[in-house]
């Protein structure tokens, strides 16, 4: 077990139920977490105060995942990203890596996510 | 299976009547005799041709019991009686050509070698009168253009079987794409909110019997679904090979793990460390795991498996074996198709992705008929130069 320092985590959901869980899952970790379903919603939260990690879903409405990962880093924000999804195929993955971000497929391992979170898994 | 209107409607398209048939069976003497060197000429030119060389899988002693098979054939093509019950007989053997991928083309090549060698025989011969000669050659072409209406037949019904069985996965695979993908969220939530249920309980202290039961029956039925959803993907995915060379020891070292058999289950590896396979080794270590968490299923966790790899010139075979009940033979032809299932807790798509998986890399996984247990042979050819 390693103690991690308290971060602040984003997570990024169009579904509000999912997005919640992996919120609590987060806090259970001692972070604190935020929720957004939308890509705006995200950038707005974002730019109000920088995350140190964002979760993200893949499939967005309007926009993927990884253009989220891309609007944040032009916005100055340099989280440490993940971008989650169930679309396992090589051009999402590589999509999401190009942008500079983990990928965790799901169903999520909630242990490799949480040590992603964590900062004890390099990205 | 042919229907009777096929047959007699290609009888009256042609012309052959009983009329006909006895003038075949009058030639039969005449022609008995040559039946050995045109069986011999038959097959002379099959070697001579790789194309249809390539079917005939099991060398010399597989061509000595086709002759004998060859024999029989021309022997009652003049014989008859051309009823019901020889058609039937003949739309098997035509199914067997297309079972053994014999290109169509040497279907009716050979076709021609059998016309023109009895055509010859009964040429040469004096015992007809010349009208009478013409009549029985007649005879002859029709009854060998039946024979090839039936083949084409057998050939027609196969691709519709195949088709149909594509057009189902491809179904499978659009609505799997759809709903898997749709379904994943849901579980996600339901799995996740199941985790944090548990570790609220452990926070507030309380420890139920009860509500610990139904937290891990809730765990296991989305992870089970989870698993279904991610079968469904993968065999509406049809993922490009990445073939290498591969020595089988390497591939039942990743499978055997992969199946996370029971401790009463003992697998038994009869595979010479040389032995290697040409194949996407991913790809094929889901094969050999799926059928090894198959084997286990069947015995309820408890007994033997055999696996034994070998090679025979360009093409390896993978037998597995089991002591449990073995497959009841009224669900043996339907286990390969997708969604066909028995066991309680089966989704339907092993079997269905390993056959998928095989014919992906131009191989076979076939049940064996076995008087003890299941046996399964998954049969990878080498590429090499073949298209």
């Amino acid at each position: 077990v390693t103690t991690t320092k308290c971060r602040r985590v984003l997570v990024v959901d169009d579904n509000l139920g999912l997005a919640e869980n992996l919120a609590e899952l987060v806090e259970l970790r001692g972070h604190s977490a935020v929720v957004a379903t939308s890509a705006e919603a995200a950038l707005a939260e974002a730019s109000a105060h920088p995350p140190d990690v964002l979760v993200t879903d893949y499939r967005l409405p309007g926009m993927s995942g990884a253009g989220l990962v891309r609007r944040l880093r032009e916005a100055g924000v340099h989280a440490v990203a993940i971008v989650i999804s169930a679309f396992t195929d090589d051009e999402t993955i590589d999509d999401a890596r190009r942008a500079g971000a983990a990928f965790v497929a799901k169903p999520v391992a909630l242990e490799e996510l949480a040590r992603l979170v964590d900062g004890t898994s390099s990205t | 299976v042919q229907s009777p209107t096929f047959l007699e409607n290609v009888k009256a398209y042609v012309g052959f009547d009983d009329a006909s048939s006895a003038l075949l069976r009058e030639a039969h003497p005449l022609v008995a005799p040559r039946f050995g060197p045109i069986v011999d000429d038959f097959y002379a030119t099959i070697e001579a041709h790789a194309g249809a060389r390539a079917a005939i899988k099991g060398g010399a002693a597989q061509i000595e019991r086709l002759k004998g098979s060859l024999m029989r054939w021309i022997d009652e093509m003049f014989r008859g009686p051309h009823d019901e019950a020889y058609f039937q007989r003949r739309a098997r053997i035509g199914h067997i050509h297309v079972k053994i991928d014999l290109p169509q083309v040497y279907m009716f090549t050979a076709m021609d070698r059998i016309r023109v060698q009895t055509q010859s025989v009964l040429r040469d011969s004096t015992a007809f009168d010349a009208e009478k000669a013409k009549r029985v050659a007649t005879a002859l072409d029709q009854i060998l253009d039946i024979e090839l209406a039936i083949m084409l037949e057998t050939y027609r019904e196969d691709l519709v079987a195949k088709n149909r069985t594509a057009e189902r996965l491809a179904t499978i695979g659009q609505l799997a794409a759809g709903i898997g993908h749709e379904l994943r969220n849901p579980l996600g939530v339901v799995e996740s909110s199941a985790f944090l249920v548990t570790r609220r309980l452990e926070q507030l202290q309380v420890s139920d019997a009860s509500v610990a039961r139904h937290m891990e029956k809730i765990a296991v039925e989305v992870q089970r679904s989870n698993k279904t959803i991610s079968d469904l993907l993968e065999l509406a995915r049809s993922r490009p090979l990445s073939r290498r060379a591969v020595p089988a020891r390497t591939l039942l070292d990743a499978a055997v793990p992969a199946a996370n058999l029971p401790a009463g289950v003992t697998v038994e590896i009869d595979a010479a460390p040389e032995l290697t396979l040409d194949c996407d080794p991913d790809q094929l270590t889901r094969v050999l795991t799926n059928l090894l968490i198959n084997a286990s299923q069947a015995m309820g966790g408890r007994g033997h498996i055999w696996i034994d790899a070998r090679r025979e010139s360009a093409v390896v075979t993978l037998v597995i074996r089991d002591d449990g009940p073995g497959v009841p033979a009224d669900v043996r032809p339907r286990i390969f198709e997708a969604l066909f299932t028995t066991k309680a807790k089966g989704n339907g798509l092993g079997l269905a992705l390993c056959r998928r998986i095989a014919e992906a890399h131009g191989g076979t996984v076939t049940l064996d008929a076995s008087d003890r247990g299941a046996s399964f042979r998954v049969v990878i050819p080498d590429v090499g130069a073949a298209p």
